[in-house]
């Protein structure tokens, strides 16, 4: 360490850290400086937002990782973002609803499909009876035990996580009894014609597990969200709403570090004491939120390891990590209009969940894709002429390991290659001979900004067994160390902007009850 | 729906007891899981390893050699220094540079250099960084004073943009360098001959005196030897030219045209501003797609008060900003026509930045009050970053007094 950085280290104490400026650690930073905690955003890049951000090469800023908010809405409907944001924070960021729910194209010969579904409950089911003639009443089934499913989680919340279990198996039988199941099994039960259920299903990459393997009720809760809401996504890319965030952080006193990683939680007889960061600071705090993955602080930053329970390593092990990222940032020459690109999302499938789920495992252009034109939701993301494309596709971590550094560019060009080459051939257009700019995201480039642990960008997989009712009910069961929440993608509630954008402002009011409790705050 | 004159659906998936026994079990059913799971910490992160590999935040070297190139250009060879914890060079893509950070009179200051070497030398366990020696440079100087055999040396990982990417850029690769700007497409035409990149280059090279010219004798024979890879025009500006089957002047459109395949080609200029400036005039008569133009970024602007837009009334005004940096909160001086960052770094706050010219975003930094003017043709900050007041310290300027809170460096 320098001189200058020897006198620049930070050596206050604060009432709560926040490790990570990801969606959860903003969110937490902002409920908890609001109600008057004096509040320490740590982060180890030098933006805030984790994978919620955006990057400049040449005339285009890209959107690096979202494609729609499903918990945004407009006036006339609000979802939990929306409230948040707008009445809590009292924060207004410019959001666009997307044109269409999406437009999904199955390549597999034997289950062709082609078509551009809309938001709306009613006219999805609409759409859906056109394209497959006697699947309404199963499919309008199927959305009842989603709204029974969505109004369950608004009475655990209100409940805390500790519900009465006679309104439970009265209110909401249908979220009860298919709880324990996947997807696959309630939809087969519900009578769901195939094809419907590949039309019905196309959002199942955002959760990144296979309908025989997710959990039921956390799909069918995000596919009614989407269709409830609509999709949102700010204006001037995820790097608009949580600068945005930034901003509200400091306006209510909160005080933000980027650069700064931190190294140690510091902890004695099971209770937080500080941290100490890669700056050499030193900070005094009994109450850490972290927007890193249990994976990492239980097995990398509490200090000493001896604090460590043995519990909470097993709960890691017992986990499967979720999805590494893979994204194809396209800057083109021509505009939407030219390229004859109409819609916003492209969900492109060679065959079933399963089919695409594997292909994640090898080392080669996977099966599944999910690509955005940005100018169709915003038309001047970039300049007349020019267009935004992004193709998002996912890999299990453990392929990239022995990729070697000298082989790593012509493997990523190559994989790029053949998605576009995939979007080109599904939807009869020519990309290639437009691209003006190209940036290619890795599960290595994700690790690289964020430090996500092997560059994950999905949190532990939603099985049945650890589905997010398990987790609800579990939540007191779920903490090891007095003073230490997560945030973030790797928290109760999963993955995704809307979850990981909720559970920061969860964590913070725990941990507001808690400092209330002990006369810290009022 | 009218769900109060509706006899509610009820799901039955295996049973109605089963169900609801299923459910009943959920949370001991995991509890019983997690106490079955292993007990043994995760130790490895082979993700983040690589990362590491490609993307150090620092590199710690060495000079193993110095070649003497022409008068005032030398090459500095660069070999990891394993005492310091860098035990292998990160590869790179041609064309790419390397931060450096020196501490120079007391002042901690970082200059970008590209590797003039090639990726595959980077394996081998050395990076070449080819340094021309600038009148008034305030890093060169000290270079020429200080580097010898053996000095140590940090360095950011690899960085940058200017490469060339097969799915963009056209096989056939035109290179306009002048001055010391050959080096990126040294490396870049190691990098072809190598065969690790399927390319054909020819480099217009502008010098303004034969004794100028970089890695002449080099490069006259690789483009024997290679002569379907590599094809190099030089291009002098000086009076009297004694080098055969050189042109003279500057590089016109008509030199542009006389060698290269111009509507087939991609081009990639890197070299002072005003060879850019003179360049892109001569290419806009063949009215290329943007595309097909890529240059390296400029680094520092010299002649800030003849760009656009800049309020020369301040051009001898030395303002005052408060600048947070950690737990430091000090007063400094700046002048109008130096940037944020050189203010910074004078101060010796150890500011973090790589590119020096506005591009990468590293140096980026809160601007809480007062007055920037940043150059609107190399503005490079993210809207939401513009609208909340973030910039870009290496290529914005002040024109009042400032307060700004600035990230500590890495």
């Amino acid at each position: 360490m320098s001189e200058q950085n020897a006198e620049q280290t930070i050596n206050d104490s604060y009432d709560v850290v926040i490790i990570g400026a990801g969606n959860g650690g903003l969110t937490a930073a902002t409920t908890l400086a609001m109600n008057g905690a004096k509040v320490l955003l740590l982060e180890q890049h030098n933006l805030p937002g984790g994978f919620a951000s955006s990057f400049v090469r040449g005339r285009f800023e890209f959107e690096t990782s979202l494609h729609e908010m499903d918990e945004f809405g407009p006036e006339s409907n609000q979802g939990a973002v929306k409230r948040l944001f707008e009445k809590r924070y009292n924060l207004n960021i410019d959001m666009v609803r997307v044109p269409e729910a999406y437009r999904l194209i199955i390549t597999d010969p034997e289950n062709k499909v082609d078509v551009t579904m809309p938001f709306g409950v009613e006219i999805f089911l609409d759409k859906l009876e056109e394209e497959v003639p006697g699947c309404r009443e199963s499919v309008q089934k199927f959305f009842d035990i989603a709204l029974e499913i969505r109004n369950a989680f608004q009475y655990f919340m209100k409940t805390r996580g500790r519900p009465d279990q006679q309104v439970l198996f009265k209110e909401y039988t249908n979220f009860l009894k298919t709880a324990p199941y996947t997807t696959q099994e309630v939809q087969d039960t519900l009578g769901i014609p195939k094809k419907a259920q590949d039309i019905l299903n196309a959002y199942w990459c955002y959760l990144g597990l296979p309908m025989n393997r997710v959990t039921f009720t956390l799909f069918a809760m995000m596919i009614f969200t989407y269709l409830d809401f609509g999709g949102y996504i700010p204006i001037n890319r995820s790097h608009g709403f949580t600068t945005a965030l930034d901003a509200k952080i400091r306006e209510f006193g909160g005080r933000i570090e980027y650069n700064t990683k931190v190294e140690k939680i510091i902890v004695e007889n099971g209770k937080i004491l500080g941290i100490e960061t890669s700056k050499g600071d030193k900070i005094k705090t009994h109450n850490i939120i972290s927007n890193a993955s249990p994976t990492l602080v239980y097995n990398n930053l509490i200090y000493p390891k001896s604090e460590v329970p043995e519990i909470a390593i097993k709960e890691v092990n017992a986990r499967i990590h979720g999805l590494a990222g893979f994204v194809v940032y396209l800057g083109l020459d021509a505009s939407a209009d030219e390229l004859g690109l109409k819609e916003y999302s492209y969900f492109i499938m060679d065959g079933t969940s399963e089919k695409i789920y594997e292909s994640w495992s090898k080392l080669q252009t996977p099966a599944g894709q999910a690509t955005v034109c940005l100018n169709n939701a915003i038309p001047n993301c970039s300049l007349p002429g020019t267009s935004i494309l992004f193709i998002t596709t996912l890999f299990k971590p453990e392929v990239w390991f022995d990729v070697q550094p000298e082989d790593y560019v012509d493997l990523k060009n190559k994989i790029a290659k053949g998605l576009i080459e995939q979007f080109e051939i599904a939807i009869g257009v020519s990309v290639k001979e437009h691209i003006e700019e190209i940036e290619i995201a890795t599960p290595v480039t994700f690790a690289r900004f964020t430090r996500t642990y092997n560059g994950g960008i999905y949190g532990y997989e939603m099985e049945p067994w650890d589905s997010i009712i398990a987790r609800f009910m579990s939540m007191e069961g779920d903490k090891h160390i007095e003073g230490l929440e997560f945030a973030g993608g790797y928290g109760s509630r999963g993955h995704g902007y809307n979850s990981s954008i909720g559970s920061g402002n969860v964590a913070a009011l725990y941990t507001i009850a808690k400092l209330k409790k002990e006369g810290v705050l009022k | 729906m009218n769900e109060e004159n509706k006899e509610k659906f009820v799901i039955t998936v295996k049973s109605n007891t089963k169900d609801l026994f299923a459910f009943t079990k959920l949370v001991p059913n995991r509890r019983k899981r997690f106490e079955k799971a292993s007990s043994e910490p995760i130790k490895s992160d082979p993700i983040n390893d690589l990362a590491r590999k490609l993307h150090p935040e620092r590199q710690y070297l060495k000079i193993s050699e110095i070649i003497d190139e022409t008068e005032s250009a030398k090459t500095f060879k660069l070999i990891p220094d394993p005492e310091l914890g860098t035990k292998g060079l990160a590869y790179f893509r041609a064309g790419q540079y390397l931060s450096l950070k020196e501490i120079v009179n007391g002042v901690e200051i970082t200059r970008p250099y590209s590797i003039s070497s090639s990726p595959s030398e980077a394996l081998e366990g050395f990076y070449n960084l080819t340094i021309r020696k600038e009148e008034h440079g305030f890093l060169t100087n000290y270079i020429w004073d200080n580097w010898k055999v053996s000095t140590k040396v940090v360095s950011s990982g690899p960085e940058g943009f200017f490469y060339f990417d097969p799915l963009r850029d056209l096989k056939n690769v035109v290179g306009i360098a002048g001055g010391s700007g050959i080096t990126p497409f040294r490396s870049l035409a190691k990098a072809i001959i190598e065969g690790k990149i399927d390319a054909k280059l020819s480099i217009l090279y502008g010098s303004s005196e034969e004794d100028d010219i970089i890695f002449y004798e080099e490069f006259k024979k690789l483009e024997k030897e290679y002569p379907d890879k590599l094809k190099i025009i030089h291009v002098l500006s000086c009076d009297v030219v004694s080098l055969d089957g050189c042109e003279t002047g500057f590089i016109t459109a008509e030199i542009i045209e006389k060698y290269c395949d111009v509507k087939n080609s991609t081009f990639f200029i890197c070299g002072p501003q005003i060879m850019y400036d003179f360049v892109i005039k001569q290419l806009e008569r063949f009215e290329l797609p943007q595309k097909r133009i890529r240059r390296e970024a400029f680094g520092e602007i010299k002649d800030i008060i003849n760009y656009p837009g800049f309020p020369k009334e301040v051009t001898e005004k030395t303002f005052k900003i408060k600048v947070q940096i950690g737990n430091v909160t000090k007063e400094i001086p700046a002048r109008a026509t130096e940037s944020v960052l050189v203010a910074l770094e004078r101060a010796n706050l150890a500011p973090p930045s790589k590119c020096r010219s506005g591009e990468c975003g590293f140096c980026r930094s809160l601007l809480i009050s007062g007055d920037i003017y940043v150059s609107p043709i190399s503005d490079w900050r993210k809207a939401a970053d513009k609208k909340f007041n973030y910039f870009h310290p290496c290529y914005s300027y002040p024109i009042s007094d400032l307060e700004i809170k600035v990230p500590r460096h890495l």
